[in-house]
């Protein structure tokens, strides 16, 4: 039996290494992340499974509740989360944010099962005038730098489109763009992207 | 290369070009101040004299497995911009990109259905001496055309004619090119 050439040996060694590494990676990734939230929410009550695989700013001094399973992804800027006295935040479970996410609570936000929030959402109760609390119902997703003001209401399953300023309420199955935030049915937006 | 430089601008590009050690290609004389935050499997490639100007905030250029990502001559990016590559985007030379820009050519996620599958990408092209304002977003289908200009926080995702200028959001035309 002849032996291998000599590059040939390392070179599927290393494929399967990679491969190793490919199917180990996320894994290993997922669980420094939960140790992370373990730490960086360890003021709020928390479901199991929540992981920050970035760092996220978080001053708690109300009162905040965190569902099961959700994703902070880290980036450029970390996610900043806080909530100020007697103000309450609850995050419904399996939801994802994404880096750069600012989440600012002075009286009261709701946020439902499955949303998706991309990067650089500002959320925040106060806009300087008035203090009214914002709701977000499940499988919302909130494009990449949308403004939520006070007071709105995003019904079940809708999207807000990116750099969008949210000013009044979305029905549920709806789709708001724009400045300032126009509604229209999901049923009835059917273009293609670039097309 | 001009070799007859001051020695400490060679040391600039010298230090830009270990900045930009993960591009496929990287031109003459890069400046990259501040950082640079280059991920992703696909390839990144980079023209002569572009300026990376990340002091504020990072830049990101990600690239996904088989995405690509070209800067051609003289693009001036500025901080925070965001620029993400499924498939294809091209920045045209002497074009500038604002603060805080989000240049995607993949919406990531469906509108309707089960948003973990991921839609068909849609190269994104910006010819040459675009102005892009800071904040302005580029959805996948965005073609800026030679000379066009974005006003700030402007959202684009279709064709903006040569020499336009658009901004706001849903955009609309501004000012059109004059015939000449």
């Amino acid at each position: 039996m002849t032996a291998l050439p000599f590059p040939a040996r390392p070179a599927s060694v290393l494929a399967q290494f990679s491969e190793i590494r490919a199917q180990l990676q996320p894994r290993a990734q997922r669980a420094v992340g939960m140790v992370r939230a373990q730490w960086l929410f360890r003021s709020c009550l928390m479901g199991w499974g929540v992981s920050a695989h970035g760092h996220v700013r978080v001053n708690n001094q109300g009162s905040m509740e965190l569902g099961q399973k959700l994703t902070f992804m880290g980036g450029m800027l970390p996610t900043s989360i806080t909530c100020h006295p007697d103000a309450r935040l609850t995050l419904g479970s399996h939801c994802h944010f994404n880096y750069g996410v600012s989440l600012e609570v002075w009286d009261s936000v709701l946020i439902g099962a499955r949303c998706m929030f991309a990067s650089f959402v500002r959320i925040s109760d106060r806009d300087g005038q008035r203090t009214a609390p914002i709701i977000i119902e499940d499988d919302v997703w909130v494009a990449h730098g949308a403004i939520l003001m006070p007071g709105v209401r995003l019904g079940a399953r809708s999207v807000v489109a990116a750099g969008s300023i949210v000013t009044q309420d979305v029905p549920p199955d709806s789709l708001a763009m724009g400045n300032p935030a126009r509604n229209m049915s999901l049923d009835l937006v059917a273009r293609e992207p670039g097309s | 290369m001009d070799l007859s430089l001051p020695l400490t601008q060679e040391l600039d590009t010298l230090v830009s070009r270990l900045k930009l050690r993960r591009c496929r290609m990287v031109g003459a004389l890069p400046t990259v101040l501040g950082r640079v935050w280059i991920h992703g499997e696909g390839e990144v490639c980079v023209g002569t004299r572009v300026v990376l100007d990340g002091r504020i905030a990072p830049i990101e250029l990600h690239a996904q497995r088989g995405g690509r990502i070209v800067l051609e001559d003289e693009v001036t990016i500025e901080w925070g911009t965001s620029i993400e590559a499924q498939a294809c985007v091209t920045v045209g030379a002497r074009s500038r990109l604002g603060a805080w820009c989000k240049v995607m050519d993949n919406q990531y996620h469906p509108l309707r259905g089960d948003r973990h599958e991921r839609p068909s990408s849609v190269p994104l092209v910006i010819e040459e001496g675009v102005r892009v304002g800071s904040r302005v977003i580029l959805l996948p289908g965005a073609h800026l055309q030679k000379g066009a200009s974005v006003a700030p926080g402007t959202v684009v995702s279709r064709r903006v004619p040569a020499g336009a200028a658009v901004g706001g959001w849903p955009a609309r035309m501004i000012r059109q090119e004059v015939a000449v």
